[in-house]
């Protein structure tokens, strides 16, 4: 490609989006017909997505990877029924939502926070120095300790909200396609994720 | 009659509600005025945002042993 063309496309982000959407279908409908190397590509072009995501779900490596074979099998199997009508990522969002639901549904013991009254998480007993939380700190233990276990204490369908939403980025829309939740349900489980986070992180770092 | 004015508590929750939407119809605009001028709303505001990038940074990368687990499965290796 053209030095001309490239900057033309890196200045117009849509024609961009629009043309890597075009060779992704080009790709998946080559991996439909049974062509390996286009199937291998697709694997890898999201398999980092895709155990990030299980892993932000399940915190813990493991159980991700476990996670992360279960879909892309899943993805192998069924990639003939993808229709185009949604993106590649939100199916792969969604494969990964059911098996996270699925094994949650199995390991049955953990009880989850739960919100019958709103105003509690607008309570504040403590205060922190948010400004002294070290958020700018990818590496630091204490924090990704805090942040773990913050986010076990919500029901995995409060969790899944708040990582498609917040974390990985997909509009209310589009979240609501993969939890298979109303955009309503969707608001409202996203609103309560955020003060309880939030509330968590607080109160740890008041400590 | 006068109309009452927006609480904190009102403003925290609406943060949580509406934080990356478009805030451009009249309660939004309350708020945004309440947040110009309370400093613990607007606080509030910030630790959310804080909260949200915590998670958002926090990633982990798929070991290359692990990747050579699935595409052996998958009967898909090099």
């Amino acid at each position: 490609m053209s030095n001309i063309i490239i900057k033309s496309l890196v200045l117009n982000p849509k024609l961009l989006k629009i043309i890597l959407l075009m060779e992704e279908k080009e790709l998946i409908q080559k991996a439909q017909s049974g062509d390996k190397p286009s199937l291998a590509e697709l694997v890898k072009k999201y398999e980092q997505t895709i155990f990030n995501f299980a892993f932000k779900i399940c915190r813990d490596k493991n159980y991700a990877e476990h996670i992360m074979q279960e879909t892309f099998y899943s993805m192998v199997k069924s990639l003939h029924q993808f229709d185009h009508n949604s993106k590649l990522s939100t199916w792969l969002y969604r494969i990964v939502a059911n098996h996270c639901l699925m094994m949650a549904r199995k390991a049955k013991s953990r009880s989850f926070v739960s919100f019958d009254d709103d105003d509690n998480l607008f309570e504040e007993k403590y205060a922190a120095d948010w400004s002294s939380i070290p958020y700018k700190d990818t590496e630091n233990t204490e924090l990704k300790n805090i942040l773990d276990l913050a986010i076990q204490n919500l029901s995995p369908d409060y969790r899944m909200v708040f990582l498609l939403r917040d974390v990985e980025g997909l509009s209310t829309e589009e979240t609501a396609e993969v939890t298979e939740l109303s955009i309503p349900a969707v608001k409202s489980r996203l609103h309560r994720a955020r003060a309880f986070l939030r509330k968590e992180i607080n109160e740890a770092f008041s400590r | 009659m006068k109309k009452e004015k927006i609480t904190c508590k009102e403003v925290m929750k609406h943060v949580c509600e509406s934080l990356g939407d478009n805030l451009n119809d009249e309660k939004c605009i309350e708020i945004r005025n309440h947040l110009d001028s309370c400093s613990q709303c607007k606080e509030y505001f910030k630790s959310v945002e804080i909260t949200i990038e915590c998670y958002r940074k926090y990633n982990v990368e798929v070991p290359e042993e692990a990747h050579g687990r699935l595409m052996k499965m998958l009967g898909l290796e090099d």
